[in-house]
């Protein structure tokens, strides 16, 4: 619990926090100014738009604590601002409003921009408006209202954009930088769907790889940020920690084996589940050895992912996409690395530490790696 | 909607907050504004335990013209970009208004963006553009790393768990200098599917084009680039095939869209 004061509506207030209490909560339940509504709670839909040191900002993804010292003005800090009740007054004439949840986020951020865009136009102020969502009027009036308040003050201050388009009559030059693209590429593996591909080729026979791959705790130590806790012939229990921006997770679970000695294709089936955000993670890796001529093998790998739980809220596919497709890229480093050194046994434990100099070692490994194998191929 | 219980601190310095990262062995998170990293806490993605507030380090939030170029502190916020014009960046403002909306951009940071390092975001995409220089400040003091190799991966920086970003150096433009920035939003504010900024600088010889809201960092068309310094203009398939290569992963959809958002981007400057 952290002490903090600040002013409320011109009030100085001093309370007792936890440094996770959000503003609207504390303005609401602390403070009884239940006037700051919570529609989604993470920055997106501006109901509880207030205004702090004068400038509009969220309340739902600005801390308490963090407004130590601050200004805090909600819409009960109105009552005597002639400009809002020019908005209010303009907001009923025009119908700018049904349930009202989103009215006091739309004021706010409306007599913001009316002081701050003298003379904006309809366009802009749509622009403008656009952090505050409403479900019941379908904006028109909320323009109106806005736009009414603002020819009412008259003048215009808006400012021509800052070039003119004229691409074609432009300078023509030749760069002296010449930085090739493909330098910079990067090297992970994209596939379709949840499945991703990769491919590595290792200088050992195949059938040197394929008993390789039959140990199943150095396979599975291979993948970057797994932990073998136990194991016994063809199945493991461990540990994967990643890290993915402010996002980490530990999936504890067990994986298993299953080998097609004719095909030379395995499956490794794990699960796992973070205990902190009680999120569940499946993945199947699967391999495919061949011959690639000279006493080399060619290791097709490919993974079929899913996640389920509070992480999966993460709704950017793609990313994760990339974030698993540079995972196996860096299994595949990593087995290519360890048959070369002649064995799949487990690396010491320092190395299994998913900390940022593993990462980065391991980065700097892989891009050595593939650069090697580009070379090869 | 809630976080999970983290404990906070406001250091007074940079090297206050340096010790306190250090301290927390990875367990610890910058906040500045707060803006990325508050909905990912409110949703349990992100449950740092502590939470190291930079926001008021006053050698943080100054804007210095160093003559040849800018200095943005990482705590400078996007309306402050916004709202001040800085003389031969204009594109900076040009930008700035456009990063998701005012209540955002009135707590948001520039090197919170940049620390943050989501592909889809303005600064990551820009900064690259514009050949920025980002300081980092660290244990052994200060390093600099050049805006289009900071970002190594999707939310992934060369950041380590005890350094921070301390400011941006923006180099200016020669006379002549022209740019683009074209985004693709579903609806204003939101975050790009499509993004591309392009800058010509004639007196410096320079032309640098990023495509930016893949799922990579943003990468690099200096073969298009150069074609549009050359002949100002580039092929629809010039800019595709450019794209393929550097982002195998885009579908048809996707890739046609970048090339949209690329060509737009040339047209504008």
């Amino acid at each position: 619990m952290k002490t903090i004061e600040m002013t409320v509506n011109g009030e100085r207030v001093q309370a007792l926090v936890e440094p996770r209490t959000h503003l609207a909560d504390f303005l609401r339940d602390h403070q009884r100014l239940t006037g700051t509504h919570l529609g989604c709670e993470h920055g997106v839909c501006g109901a509880c738009t207030v205004l702090i040191d004068g400038q509009p900002a969220r309340a739902c993804i600005t801390y308490a604590v963090q407004c130590e010292g601050s200004e805090v003005r909600t819409i009960e800090g109105f009552e005597d601002d002639a400009l809002m009740n020019e908005l209010r007054a303009a907001f009923s004439r025009e119908h700018a409003l049904q349930c009202g949840f989103c009215t006091p986020g739309m004021l706010i951020a409306a007599r913001d921009l009316v002081l701050r865009l003298p003379g904006a136009h309809e366009r802009r102020i749509r622009e403008e408006m656009s952090g505050n969502l409403c479900r019941c009027t379908g904006y028109v009036g909320i323009v109106h209202a806005v736009a009414s308040v603002v020819q009412a003050r008259g003048a215009s201050n808006e400012t021509p954009v800052a070039q003119a388009p004229t691409a074609s009559s432009a300078p023509r030059f030749t760069p002296v930088e010449d930085r090739a693209e493909e330098k910079r590429q990067s090297a992970s593996p994209v596939g379709a769907g949840t499945r991703i591909e990769d491919e590595v080729i290792v200088k050992h026979p195949l059938e040197r790889v394929w008993a390789a791959f039959a140990d199943m705790p150095g396979v599975a130590a291979c993948l970057p940020g797994a932990e073998i806790t136990e194991s016994a012939g063809s199945s493991v229990k461990g540990r994967i920690t990643v890290k993915f921006g402010p996002m980490r997770a530990a999936f504890a679970g067990a994986a298993a084996l299953e080998r097609d000695e004719a095909a030379k294709r395995g499956v490794i089936r794990g699960a796992g589940q973070d205990a902190l955000s009680s999120s569940r993670a499946r993945g199947d890796i699967t391999y495919s050895l061949s011959d690639a001529g000279g006493g080399s093998t060619r290791i097709a790998l490919g993974i079929d992912y899913s996640l389920q739980g509070p992480l999966a809220q993460f709704s950017r596919g793609g990313l994760v996409k990339e974030f698993v497709g540079r995972m196996v890229a860096e299994f595949a480093a990593n087995l290519d690395r360890r048959l070369a050194a002649g064995t799949l046994a487990p690396p010491p434990a320092a190395q299994l530490d998913a900390g940022k100099v593993f990462w980065k070692w391991l980065w700097s490994r892989i891009k050595a790696i593939f650069k090697l194998r580009r070379r090869a191929l | 909607m809630k976080p999970a219980a983290f404990d906070y601190m406001r250091p007074r310095d940079v090297g206050e907050a340096l010790k306190a990262l250090r301290g927390a062995n990875g367990e610890a998170k910058p906040i500045a504004g707060g803006q990325s990293l508050g909905p990912m806490l409110n949703l349990r993605l992100a449950r740092p335990k502590l939470l190291v507030d930079v926001s008021r380090i006053d050698s943080l939030k100054e804007i210095k013209d160093e003559g040849d170029a800018w200095r943005i502190g990482a705590c400078v916020t996007h309306a402050q970009l916004e709202d001040k014009a800085l003389p031969g960046c204009e594109l900076l403002a040009h930008v700035a208004r456009r990063v998701a909306y005012r209540a955002v951009r009135n707590r948001g940071t520039v090197g919170g963006s940049l620390a943050h390092a989501d592909p889809a975001a303005d600064w990551p995409l820009v900064l690259a553009a514009l050949d920025a220089v980002v300081r980092v400040a660290g244990p052994a003091g200060s390093r600099e790393v050049r805006a289009d190799a900071f970002m190594t991966a999707a939310f992934t920086t060369v950041l380590a768990d005890d350094e921070i970003v301390e400011s941006v150096r923006v180099p200016k433009p020669g006379a002549g200098a022209r740019w683009g920035y074209y985004k693709f939003c579903r609806k204003t504010g939101e975050f790009p599917e499509a993004a591309a900024a392009l800058l010509l600088d004639p007196e410096r010889r320079t032309a640098r084009l990023f495509a930016g809201a893949l799922d990579r960092p943003p990468q690099p068309l200096d073969g298009v680039a150069r074609a549009v310094a050359q002949e100002g203009t580039a092929s629809a398939d010039m800019i595709a095939a450019a794209l393929a290569r550097l982002a195998p992963g885009l579908g048809p959809a996707a890739r046609k869209l970048r090339v949209t958002a690329v060509q737009r981007a040339i047209l504008q400057s």
